[in-house]
Parts: structure tokens; C-alpha cells; sequence
């Protein structure tokens, strides 16, 4: 392995929950970076790179260079941005400055405190012609899946296999926000009451509270770390538009990921079939069905037989969200990313809850907008 | 409460002013021939400046459908079928179609616009059965 090959050393996720009231947003960004730089063995003035949220309070709120003081040391890269801050995106941000030699150890993360209740779609921002229409987040991926359901005959009952599986996870994973409720059958999804059509309920993910962090560093400087490095072996990005301005059109969007994941694979020598674990966005059931296909594990169409089939369970041929995903682990915002992230790597570390058997190869799906942008990294042990 | 009302922009306010006053029109490039929605800096079909709008005869298909029973917030009627319409004359909108009862919108329906007025400023294009 080339000594630049970016590897993530660290990770660490704090405690998800509905509402952390006694925690505040620097608290709980803090406890992030401190654990993910003490997981990956290092001190905070080995890292010289930050692509945190910055919440103050000082400094100005999103000023990823205030990590500077924070860390002890003049930073080589941060950025201000919250995607860039959270899940594939920031790892594969992080990954390339790494490879291209601009830093050597690079901390992603943040955390948030977010209002409950459904909201605009726009996260405070209007957005003149979807908030008039009542238009939020479950509704835009609802249309979205009304047209598979209408084109591919994909079920009801197809989605609420996906959302009963991967809540069973959950209530079982002692970490989850959901944690002892359950277990599930698809049935108890469809006997939910509706949200938007086709979504019940349970189809539907959790909102919280909570922060992540995880640490990238070069192969080299991580062989004599404690723990075994998880190699970031490819990835891929795509924006089709701005989040939720206009609706997500299953004729553009539906098959997003494709050409990420796609480039992801090449880069690897690898196919979709070599992934042992998938760590996918799960807002609603039906976006894992699309992104079974989307990555290439079947063909257009067929992701609802498939993910009904059992191939999603943690025994299956193509496990997802061990950790109970969005459904029932946690959603805390942009960092629900990052989680996804820090379960594939204890996943490749053989340290996650529900362990896949020897898994070697992993999948990080991020995306969202109904989804409008998809970011993939494909993430391996390091051998 | 009220449901949030559209602040018309320097892109939108035709459009507000058209639905006022009965009429639905929609950005369209002449450079490339494209009508389009939303309104946008430049033509997303061709980044040349300068569309105009022009009217629809305001007739479609719906291209998918939603029946929202919880509403994001104050000031709608739940259930209402929140559907994307592709116009024949082009562009693709977001919108309601009230049919009576919601869950008897399908895709594939086919829909005329129908003003309804919010506000004294901004009056919303829904849509109907064609017939």
C-alpha cells in the first residue's frame, strides 16, 4: 500500500438521543473530536487538519478554523461548510487533501442540536415553491417512490421488509435512540399510521440529537496505531440540484449513485458484489430499495424483491445498517453521515454490535434531498 | 395559523403576478427552446441569460403523487394529494391536485390548473381532473 493511502484510524460517536438537554452544541462537538483523536491513539496536536463544525460559542459560528485553538496547533486544512464536515463527503475531502500531501491528519465532524417537528424542508431557509405546498422531506421522497411503485411494481409490503429489518437491528443495538423497542414485523409497519403516501410511520426515520468525529491519516503514520486502519479505497460524488427547491423526479434521480458508486468500484478493482457490509442513508425504507440498485446489486426495478428477499438482514448476502441506520440507531442532521462512516469502519474493525462475519469490504451511502445528492466511499481493511 | 406565503423575487414576481390575475406562465429560453421551472439566474438547459416567460394552456399529467396526511405545518387541510405535474407545454411543477378525495389522484391522471387565491398578493395554480 502507498504510504499516502488515506486510512481512517478513529472514529467515535457520542450519545444519540431525542433531545440531549443537558449537552450544548460546543460540548457535544468537543467530546467528538476528543474521542475520535483518542480512539485513533493520537493528541490533539497530532492533527492538522480540521473539517469540524464550529458552533461557538466565540468565533464565528461555522469558522472551521477556530479548531486551530481548540487543537493547540496552526491547522493545514479546514473547511467551513456543513456537508463538507460530515460522512463520505468529508471523508473523501479529507482523503484527497491527505493523498495530494496539503495534510497529514485530518479530523472530521460536528454534532447537532436540532428543533423538532417536521418543518420546511429548507432547514430555516424558504424555498418559494416547495413550502407553499406543504412539501417536506418525507413527502419529496414519497414522490419519488410512488413513481418506482407505479413503474416496477414495488410494494407497500416490499418497504415495510426494509423498515421492520433495519428497526430490528436498532432494538437490539444497546447505542440506538430506539434501542428495546420492537422487534418489528412488517405488518406493525403497515399497520402505522400514514405520514405521506406510501410511507407509514415506521417507514419513516427518527429525528435526535448528537454528535460523531472520525480521524483520516495516512497508511504510514498509522501503522503503529492502536487500531487496524480502514483504508478509504474509493469513492464518488453527484449533485443533480439544490436540496428540495424543486421535487426529486424519479426519471432524473432514480438511479443516483450509480456513476459514483460505479467510479467507486473501478478505482478499487472491486464490485458490487464484493461488499460484505452496506452503511446506507435511510431517511425512509424505500431509499434503501433504490440504492440496492443504484449500487449496482440489481438491476432497475428489481430492488424491492430484492431487499424483501432477506438479503438486507446482517446474515444476507447484502447486509445494511447493522447498526439500525436512521430508522432506529440515529438522525442527527449532517452527522447521521458521519455514523454511517464510523459503523462501516467498526464494521471492518470486527468491533461493531451486530458483526458481520469477516467483513473485509464496506459501502458508506450518504445522500439526501429526496435524493437529489448522493455521496459514496468504499472503505476496505487495510491490509 | 397561515401556511408560509411565497415572498415573490425578482425571478418569481411575473409568475405571482400571472397567477393573480388567472394565467400560468413558465420561464422559457429562446436560445434553446427549453421551458423550465423553477425560475433560475440563467437557462439551466443553456446558461444563456436573458428567458422570458411565457403562457401554458395549463393542461397535464400527473407524473407522481402524494397523499400527505401530516402536513409540515399550520394552515393545510390534510389529507391533499401533493403531486409533480408535467405540463404539455412544457416545464414540471410541483402542486396540489384536488379531486375531492385525494387518494383517487393517480399517476397518469390528466389535470387542468385552477386558481386558488391564499392571499391578496399570491394566488396558488392549483390543479383539477381535466374533466
Amino acid at each position: 500500500m502507498n504510504g499516502r493511502q488515506p486510512v481512517v484510524v478513529g472514529v467515535h460517536a457520542t450519545e444519540q438521543a431525542l433531545t440531549l438537554p443537558d449537552r450544548d452544541a460546543m460540548d457535544l462537538a468537543l467530546e467528538a473530536v476528543r474521542g475520535a483523536i483518542a480512539d485513533a491513539g493520537l493528541t490533539p496536536a497530532d492533527v492538522d487538519g480540521a473539517q469540524v463544525d464550529w458552533p461557538g460559542p466565540g468565533g464565528v459560528p461555522g469558522e472551521g478554523s477556530s479548531w486551530a485553538r481548540m487543537l493547540g496547533r496552526d491547522l493545514r486544512w479546514t473547511s467551513d461548510s456543513m456537508l463538507d464536515n460530515a460522512g463520505s463527503r468529508g471523508l473523501l475531502k479529507a482523503a484527497a487533501a491527505i493523498s495530494a500531501g496539503y495534510a497529514d491528519t485530518v479530523v472530521v465532524g460536528g454534532c447537532k442540536l436540532v428543533s423538532r417537528g417536521a418543518g420546511p424542508v429548507g432547514a430555516g431557509v424558504p424555498l418559494e415553491f416547495a413550502d407553499v405546498w406543504g412539501s417536506y422531506v418525507v413527502a419529496q421522497f414519497a414522490l419519488v417512490a410512488a413513481r418506482h411503485m407505479h413503474e416496477y411494481g414495488t410494494t407497500s409490503r416490499q418497504l415495510a421488509e426494509v423498515a421492520a429489518t433495519i428497526r430490528n437491528n436498532g432494538s437490539t443495538n444497546p447505542e440506538a435512540m430506539m434501542y428495546g423497542r420492537g422487534p418489528y414485523t412488517a405488518d406493525d409497519v403497515l399497520a402505522s399510521r400514514m405520514v405521506a403516501t406510501p410511507f407509514h410511520l415506521l417507514d419513516c426515520c427518527i429525528v435526535g440529537e448528537g454528535g460523531a468525529a472520525l480521524v483520516v491519516t495516512t497508511a504510514e503514520r498509522a501503522r503503529d496505531l492502536p487500531h487496524p486502519a480502514v483504508a478509504v479505497l474509493g469513492g464518488g460524488m453527484e449533485y443533480h440540484q439544490a436540496a428540495y427547491a424543486n421535487p426529486a423526479l424519479y426519471r432524473e434521480v432514480g438511479q443516483l449513485g450509480r456513476d459514483a458508486s460505479a467510479r467507486a468500484y473501478a478505482m478499487a478493482g472491486v464490485g458490487p458484489h464484493d461488499v460484505d457490509v452496506f452503511s446506507l442513508y435511510d431517511p425512509n425504507s424505500f431509499e434503501i430499495i433504490r440504492q440496492l440498485e443504484a449500487l449496482g446489486l440489481c438491476g432497475e426495478g428489481e430492488g424491492g424483491p430484492l431487499a424483501a428477499s432477506g438479503a438486507i438482514a446482517v446474515g444476507g448476502k447484502h447486509p445494511v445498517n447493522p447498526d439500525g441506520g436512521c430508522l432506529s440507531y440515529a438522525w442527527n442532521g449532517t452527522q447521521q453521515m458521519t455514523l454511517k462512516v464510523v459503523e462501516a469502519v467498526r464494521q471492518l474493525r470486527g468491533t461493531a454490535v451486530h458483526q458481520v462475519e469477516g467483513a473485509e469490504l464496506a459501502v458508506v451511502g450518504n445522500a439526501g434531498s429526496g435524493a437529489q445528492h448522493y455521496e459514496m466511499s468504499l472503505l476496505g481493511r487495510a491490509r | 395559523m397561515s401556511r408560509h406565503v411565497p415572498v415573490p423575487t425578482d425571478l418569481s414576481e411575473p409568475f405571482w403576478d400571472a397567477a393573480r390575475r388567472g394565467g400560468l406562465v413558465v420561464p422559457y429560453c429562446p436560445s434553446c427552446d427549453l421551458r423550465f421551472f423553477v425560475p433560475e439566474p440563467a437557462c439551466p438547459g443553456c446558461m444563456a441569460p436573458g428567458w422570458h416567460y411565457a403562457p401554458s394552456a395549463g393542461r397535464g399529467t400527473v407524473y407522481s403523487v402524494t397523499v400527505v396526511h401530516r402536513a409540515p405545518g399550520p394552515g393545510f387541510d390534510t389529507p391533499f394529494a401533493l403531486a409533480v405535474i408535467d405540463l404539455d407545454d412544457g416545464g414540471t411543477l410541483l402542486s396540489h391536485v384536488d379531486a375531492g378525495d385525494p387518494d383517487a389522484v393517480d399517476i397518469g391522471m390528466r389535470v387542468r390548473v385552477d386558481f386558488r387565491p391564499l392571499t391578496d398578493e399570491i394566488t396558488l395554480p392549483c390543479f383539477v381532473p381535466e374533466r
